[in-house]
């Protein structure tokens, strides 16, 4: 229960899930790295290579019990970071996108693909 | 005019004063282009370097590179990752380990290596999905503020002042070094990276990883660009003083990427560094 992840059948798997341990083809060849987030790209090409099933990371695989993320302390903690930086100029677009990025990262907000 | 006044010339003629490489790193660097290297007479001499081949195994053995057997020889290294892929191993645990510690106040050499590494690893992460050489993408994250040790080495009390002004007046330490010492990081970093031969690619990367907006700064400059202010903005480090240094757009947006592949890029860059950091900064 409190390992830090499972294997999953295939069905279950879904984009934007880690793997938490290198991933094998039959012929033993390593197919992905640990730590790969998981695309569906990827996931619908697995068949292909004989994976069933596959190790990923629990917390970011199950709902269950997830740490509540404060996401006041997280927004300051931005804004801290990106301090020197006017992101109302046009010139400082891309670290804007940056920011907005991280905080959807950090905050675990849905991305559209 | 900045305090100190320095001069490249002064740093290049202190140049070999400076910590070298092994004899066999220096060897391996080149190499590079060298199609008829005798890759056994070259594991056998890292070999001899027991501390540098102690740190290359625990590197390749690290869940990154995905091995299945652990590899306890640089010649079993060269067999599973290739000869480019472990030379660029070695010379990471080489420079990780030839510079002096504690020479200057205020300068956290473990924080130093934490942000290159972190640099390093990113640039890797991004390199794979552009579909550019991963180890040369490695190897330029991890060097890309090598002069900054050159400058803390050569000139401790004057980078004191420089990083106690960068703090005071909160602004960027490229910024604070052409202040009070008058001369970069940048330009530090690219005469010692000539004086260890590094190739033309890792030395346009250091050159224009400020500016990678520079006509001809190349792919290699604007993916360091990148993985820089993200590791920034991810706080890897975990300094109090972190700031997210510019970003050029033009180098954003080379990169190509959707912002999922971005927040990819971010979870795969924190699963990795820590082992990759572990085996390099002991």
């Amino acid at each position: 229960m409190n390992s830090p992840f499972h294997h999953l059948d295939l069905a279950d798997v879904r984009p934007g899930m880690v793997l938490s341990d290198m991933l094998l083809d039959r012929q033993g060849q390593v197919l992905l790295p640990k730590g790969a987030v998981l695309t569906a790209n990827i996931i619908a090409l697995l068949p292909r290579h004989g994976i069933d099933r596959l190790p990923v990371l629990r917390s970011i695989s199950e709902g269950e019990a997830p740490v509540p993320i404060d996401e006041t302390a997280v927004t300051a903690q931005l804004a801290k970071l990106f301090r020197r930086l006017d992101l109302s100029l046009e010139a400082n677009s891309a670290a804007l996108a940056l920011q907005t990025y991280v905080a959807d990262y950090r905050l675990e907000r849905e991305i559209a693909p | 005019m900045s305090t100190h006044a320095l001069h490249i010339d002064d740093l290049v003629r202190q140049l070999d004063d400076l910590p070298s490489l092994p004899a066999v790193v220096m060897e391996l660097l080149t190499s590079i282009d060298q199609e008829d290297v005798d890759i056994s007479v070259l594991a056998k001499k890292v070999s001899h370097d027991q501390a540098l081949t102690a740190k290359t195994l625990r590197l390749a053995n690290s869940s990154t590179y995905g091995l299945q057997v652990k590899v306890t020889t640089i010649q079993q290294a060269i067999t599973f990752l290739g000869f480019q892929t472990t030379r660029n191993l070695i010379t990471a645990a080489a420079v990780t380990g030839c510079f002096a510690q504690g020479l200057c106040k205020g300068f956290d050499d473990k924080a130093f290596w934490r942000h290159s590494i972190a640099t390093a690893v990113c640039a890797r992460v991004l390199a794979r999905r552009l579909r550019f050489n991963q180890d040369y993408a490695f190897t330029a994250g991890l060097l890309h503020d090598i002069g900054r040790l050159v400058l803390v080495t050569m000139y401790p009390e004057p980078y004191a002042e420089t990083i106690a002004k960068s703090v005071q007046d909160d602004i960027d330490l490229l910024d604070a070094e052409r202040a009070v010492l008058g001369i970069d990081h940048v330009a530090a970093g690219l005469k010692l990276a000539e004086q260890w031969k590094f190739s033309d690619t890792i030395m346009m990367a250091i050159s224009h990883h400020h500016d990678p907006d520079t006509v001809g700064a190349g792919v290699l400059a604007h993916i360091v660009h990148v993985a820089n202010a993200i590791v920034h903005a991810l706080d890897m480090v975990g300094d109090a003083k972190e700031a997210v240094p510019p970003l050029s757009p033009v180098a954003w947006k080379a990169m190509g990427l959707s912002e999922e592949a971005y927040v990819h890029v971010f979870r795969e860059t924190e699963v990795q560094f820590d082992e990759i950091a572990a085996a390099l900064i002991s």
